[in-house]
This record gives structure tokens, sequence and C-alpha cells, in this order.
């Protein structure tokens, strides 16, 4: 009997749970995607790296969730205007990557005025984007992790630069969503938060004694 | 802009039209006594913590290419390293070779050998050296490897009903009706499934009497070399 084994592998390259450096732990994998454009681009590298970012999953051909979640970003998307493309970028990546091509995600964001400046559409590899959705989305439980509607209603905020992660449901209100987009912003300068805090103050003092109570959140 | 039309309604076609094609091929296929396919859900329990064990799937093959005695063998999932810790990875055939037999009816074992079709066999293929990718390259899913041997054990099983029923399925699904994920520590889950599995699919199991000889003979491996990724 010849036999032969299908795993080079076997017995030596293996992960073992307690070192957890198999992945999962990695925060961004820096894979190789391409833009609706039909650009390459390294997620990393070229995307996130030092900068501020929102990131959310989507497909072409998805009749529920992603027109909505689209229309409310193209909402945010206006409200800041002047900082994308500048400080802060949008990225939308495909659920479905062997359906959605570079053409197929122009014509979605053609479709829901989403050809915006700062504001990406990806595909690439589908296990390049498995790898991708379960780093940035995943719950840790199977069941909401194979729901690919599940991963297409989440927004990920993250600031690199300051090593901060959010997430937020992009169906909440339009304030809800910026205010946020604003907890990831880079710190102001000291001085800059003391006279912020300092007018906080003085409008709390006002409601204070107006209405017996503060008002401003 | 027609072209663009065209484009989009072709991108929307095509996965429909490969899963057509994947199961064709699956329904054209037929058997012979030259070739057989098996696959393995084998595991064992009280190895690890919250009594878990090894838990894998064993990939066979008898005839290849060159001659009727080729034997093609490789098994992917949780098994136990020297010191007794959980390793996710290609299993060792140290490991596997003791679920190349049955092993009569142990409480703490749990082995379920299916026939299948050469199409089906080379879809497990693929989805095994898929998760062998990720461990090579660091990317699994999951921080707890006991969770990416769940995902593994769920697809390898479910991928073989794509096109028929060759496996009376059990839902793991975290669903109401699911009281195996409900009552199990994550390690414990594939051994548990393992064994619904093989209760309800006890007519399926191919016994020791019914497998080509050859199969069941130990042999010093030799590394396959000829298929990458």
């Amino acid at each position: 009997m010849n036999r032969r084994e299908l795993f080079t592998s076997a017995g030596g390259d293996a992960c073992v749970q307690a070192t957890q450096t198999c992945g999962g732990s990695q925060l961004i994998p820096n894979v190789a995607l391409r833009t609706q454009d039909d650009v390459p681009v390294k997620f990393y590298d070229d995307l996130v790296k030092g900068k501020q970012v929102l990131i959310n999953m989507m497909y072409a051909n998805c009749e529920g969730f992603c027109p909505l979640v689209t229309s409310r970003l193209v909402e945010v998307h206006r409200a800041l205007a002047h900082r994308m493309g500048r400080d802060l970028f949008m990225y939308s990546i495909t659920l479905k990557p062997e359906e959605d091509g570079p053409a197929a995600l122009k014509d979605f964001a053609e479709m829901h005025g989403a050809l915006l400046p700062g504001w990406t559409f990806l595909t690439g590899d589908p296990f390049d984007i498995e790898t991708l959705r379960f780093a940035l989305f995943r719950h840790n439980h199977i069941k909401f992790d194979l729901d690919l509607n599940g991963h297409a209603g989440n927004l990920r905020i993250i600031n690199d630069s300051i090593h901060r992660w959010l997430n937020v449901t992009p169906m909440a209100s339009k304030a809800t969503v910026l205010q946020h987009i604003s907890w990831a912003d880079p710190p102001k300068p000291l001085e800059q938060r003391l006279k912020d805090n300092r007018a906080l103050q003085e409008q709390i003092g006002r409601e204070v004694a107006q209405f017996g109570y503060r008002k401003v959140i | 802009m027609f072209f663009r039309g065209l484009a989009l309604l072709l991108s929307l076609y095509i996965p429909v039209l490969a899963a057509a094609g994947v199961c064709e091929e699956e329904a054209q296929w037929t058997r012979s006594d030259s070739q057989r396919h098996f696959m393995v859900l084998a595991g064992r329990t009280d190895v690890f913590y919250e009594r878990s064990g090894p838990a894998f799937v064993m990939l066979i093959k008898n005839g290849g290419e060159h001659s009727a005695d080729d034997v093609e063998i490789g098994a992917f999932g949780m098994y136990a390293t020297s010191g007794n810790q959980p390793a996710f990875g290609a299993v060792p055939a140290s490991e596997y070779e003791g679920f190349l037999h049955e092993r009569g009816n142990q409480a703490s074992e749990v082995m379920l050998r299916v026939e299948i079709s050469g199409p089906q066999y080379e879809r497990e293929v693929k989805i095994l050296r898929s998760w062998e990718r990720r461990v090579r390259e660091r990317a699994l899913l999951y921080p707890d490897i006991a969770l990416d041997n769940i995902l593994l054990v769920k697809q390898a099983t479910e991928e073989l009903n794509r096109c028929s029923n060759t496996l009376t399925p059990y839902e793991l699904d975290w669903g109401l009706e699911d009281e195996i994920s409900e009552h199990n520590a994550a390690l414990r889950i594939p051994f548990e499934y393992f064994k619904e599995l093989r209760r309800l699919n006890a007519d399926k199991h191919v016994p020791d009497s019914a497998v080509p000889a050859a199969l069941l003979t130990s042999a010093s491996p030799v590394p396959r070399t000829t298929r990458r990724d």
C-alpha cells in the first residue's frame, strides 16, 4: 500500500490554545483588497494605519438592511463632509466577494449616491474577506457570526492612532452615530478641553438656575 | 451602461450557476469499486478540561491516479499534544490511526465513518485545506481554538448535505432545540455533535468489514507533496 498524507503539516504547524498566536486576537489583518475602481490596496497599511476610519459590511444584492444602512451613511458623510478624505475615511466591504467585483460595487455606490470623497468600497479574496469580517465584527458566538446580515448592521469606528475601537448600529439616530464617531476623535489639546469644560459648566449653571435641574447631557 | 448592466446580471447569476454545477457533478458521479472515498468523524472525551477531548474530521481515499493500492489520508481538527494540551491543526498520524478501525462501543469515544462520492471528497478536502491555510497563516477566526473547531466540524458535516441528504442532520445552531450547544463547553461540543450524528446515522456507518482491507492496514505515511492550495 502506498499511503500519502493529505496534509504535509500534520502534527507540526498547529495552534495550541494557551498561546493564542493564531489570529482571532490579531486586530486588523493586512489583507489585499481591491477598490470599486479596481485599485489594489493593503487593508491595514494603506487604509487604516494611523487613521480614523468608519467600516461597515454590505453586499450589492442585499435588499434588506444594506440600502438603509448605506443611506444612513450618506447622511453621516454629509454631516462630516469637511473631514471626509482628510482625517476621516469610510470603507464599505462586501460580504459576498464571489458576487461583488469592483464593477458591481461601483454600481451599488452610484445607485445609492455613495461615490463620495473619502468613501471606498472594497472587495477581495473570499478567504481574506472572511478573516476581515471575523476580525472586525465577530461576536464570539457562532450563530451570530455565521449570519452575514447580522454583520451588515454594524458600523465599526476605529482610530488607529490612539487604538480606540467603537461600534454603533448605523440604524441609530444620526446624532447617536455622530456622537459615537466623535468619541474616537483624536484627543483635543489640554487648553481646548479646559475651555470646552468651562463653557459646559457655565451652561449647566445657567440651566440649574433657570429650571432647577441640569438639562444638557 | 448596457455592458455594466450585463456585468451586474452575470455577477448575480454566476454563483447560482456554480452551485448548480457542483450538484450536477455530484449527481453524475458513479461509484467504482476501484476508488472509494470515506469521511470519518472521530472524537474522544476526558482528555482535556470539562471532560472534553480530541475531535476531528478524517478523509480517506483509496485507488489513486497511479495505483489501486494508493491510499490518501488526512485528518484535521482538535487533537492532544504530547503534553495533553488541545491543539488545532492537521492531526498527526499517531492520533488518527486509532480511528482507522472501529473501537467497540466505548462511551468515551465516537466514530462515524460514511462513504462519500468523489465530488464530495474533493469539496471536503477544500474545506480542510482552507483551515490548514488559516493555521499556517495564523489567521484563525476566533481567539479560542475550540470555537474554530466547532466551525470546522459544522462546515465539514453540512457540506456533505449540500446537494443531497448524505447524513441525517443535527441542527447545531444554538437555537431553542439545540441541546448540545446549550449544555456543553465549547471544547466538548464537537464530540457530542458527532455522537448525535452517529446515533441519527447508525445505518450509514460503514463497518470495518465493508471497508477495503488496504485502508485498515497501518503503514508509514509518505508525505504528500503533489497537491498545494
